[in-house]
């Protein structure tokens, strides 16, 4: 038989035809070697093993996360001869695999967003406390749903809660939970937004440490409360969040107050209140016995000026007592019943009375 | 006294009321009509601040749009 002869450009097309006919779509895994990232558009790398290398070309849309030579990646692509660069298989999706490369994945991404400042303590807000409405992105079905509502209902009263219902695991996860997000921040008139989940593998709680949503979480306008799995679990969206809880349960207990406390509290207001009456009703009894006191006081010292008063005033009238005086030598003279006080006033002859301290002289005038 | 319902709005400026007779009740200079007034009012708001909590409810209610 003839050989046919094919030009190259013919060759390249009917390679890749033949390609595209037996191996239209494989998912090869490897070590990732000699990445790089050209235009900050188009990726180049290799995928390698013990024995073999293969290229390989995507876009940066496709990467998962920051990536770094040396990790596990299963990657689906169609295998093509290039008519210029050569061999290489077009990136379609690809991912870490192992456990090694998952968890070197997500420490590469919360590095990277650590560094651009999502997690910053400065950049968390306070929630309002009590919040009036929430709005809650959960899985309407779930265990976490029904544990959060049933602990705020036992907890608080008058709060209005909007539930997003969304997948919460899963590839559909991301999206939506992002789409809910937006929707809460735009559309409705939320204090805050609760996003939570109940406990589940790595895999399961994987959506929240997503780029997307962890990006989502920290640009959301209205103050967010996440709260993903188990105490132990800690996903990215919860390092964004302004305030993080441990479990759906956790995450109702701190976003409202316990109304059994705050009954209490006004029970204890009931008590001050009395206290401080009766602190009054002390006061101005006291204030009164003082007062009186004061008045006792006053009038005891008036008496006693007024006792003072009175012994001078004795002693000064018994200065001018006329018995103390005839006591002295002095006598009262009087003719006729008038009183002499002069000696004009009697003629030689007349008679006297004149009264010494013990009794009366009757005496005439002789001189 | 007809009992009327609290509003949540009620709670919040209910809770400041009971904080104001609190002060002015014990400031130094008050007669005892006042201060008893004060106690009553006191009272009162407290008792109307325990119904809120004990019987007011919560609304949970869902989203009608699609986030798929």
């Amino acid at each position: 038989m003839d050989d046919v002869i094919l030009s190259v450009t013919d060759f390249v097309g009917l390679l890749n035809q033949t390609l595209e006919f037996a191996y239209p779509n494989v998912v090869v895994q490897g070590e990732l070697a000699n990445l790089r990232v050209s235009k900050n558009k188009w990726v180049y790398f290799d995928l390698k093993d013990e024995f073999s290398s293969v290229k390989f070309f995507g876009t940066v849309y496709q990467l998962p996360g920051p990536l770094e030579d040396g990790m596990m990646l299963q990657v689906r692509g169609n295998p093509r001869l290039h008519n210029q660069y050569g061999f290489s298989i077009t990136v379609q999706t690809m991912q870490p695999v192992g456990e090694g490369s998952i968890k070197k994945a997500a420490a590469l991404l919360q590095a990277k967003l650590a560094a651009e400042g999502l997690f910053d303590a400065d950049r968390k807000r306070s929630l309002p406390y009590p919040p009036s409405r929430i709005g809650l992105i959960t899985s309407g079905e779930s265990a976490a749903y029904h544990d959060f509502i049933k602990i705020l209902n036992g907890r608080w009263i008058g709060v209005e809660v909007r539930l997003a219902d969304v997948q919460v695991q899963g590839d559909a996860a991301p999206a939506q939970i992002i789409k809910a997000l937006d929707y809460l921040n735009t559309h409705e008139e939320v204090d805050v937004i609760v996003l939570t989940r109940g406990g589940g593998s790595a895999e399961d709680l994987g959506a929240f440490s997503t780029e997307q949503v962890t990006r989502a979480v920290a640009g959301s306008r209205t103050p967010t409360l996440v709260a993903i799995g188990h105490e132990v679990d800690l996903s990215l969206a919860e390092l964004a969040a302004d305030q993080r809880a441990s479990t759906p349960s956790n995450a109702a207990e701190l976003l409202v107050p316990d109304k059994r406390h705050e009954i209490e509290k006004l029970s204890v207001a009931r008590k001050t209140l009395l206290d401080v009456l009766n602190q009054h009703a002390k006061n101005q009894s006291k204030a009164l016995k003082e007062a009186r006191e004061r008045l006792q006081q006053s009038i005891e010292s008036s008496l006693r000026d007024f006792a003072q008063n009175l012994r001078l005033s004795r002693q000064v009238l018994n200065a001018f007592n006329p018995t103390a005086a005839l006591k002295r030598g002095y006598a009262i003279v009087k003719s006729e019943g008038l009183l002499i006080r002069s000696i004009t006033s009697v003629n030689k002859g007349d008679a006297l009375a004149i009264t010494v301290a013990d009794g009366t002289i009757n005496a005439k005038v002789s001189d | 006294m007809i009992k009327v319902a609290v509003k949540k709005s009620d709670y919040k400026s209910l809770n400041v009321e009971l904080d104001e007779v609190l002060l002015k009740l014990q400031s130094d200079d008050l007669d005892v009509d006042t201060a008893v007034a004060l106690y009553e009012r006191g009272i009162e708001i407290t008792k109307d601040l325990e119904r809120y909590l004990k019987e007011a409810e919560n609304k949970v209610s869902k989203i009608k749009a699609d986030f798929s």
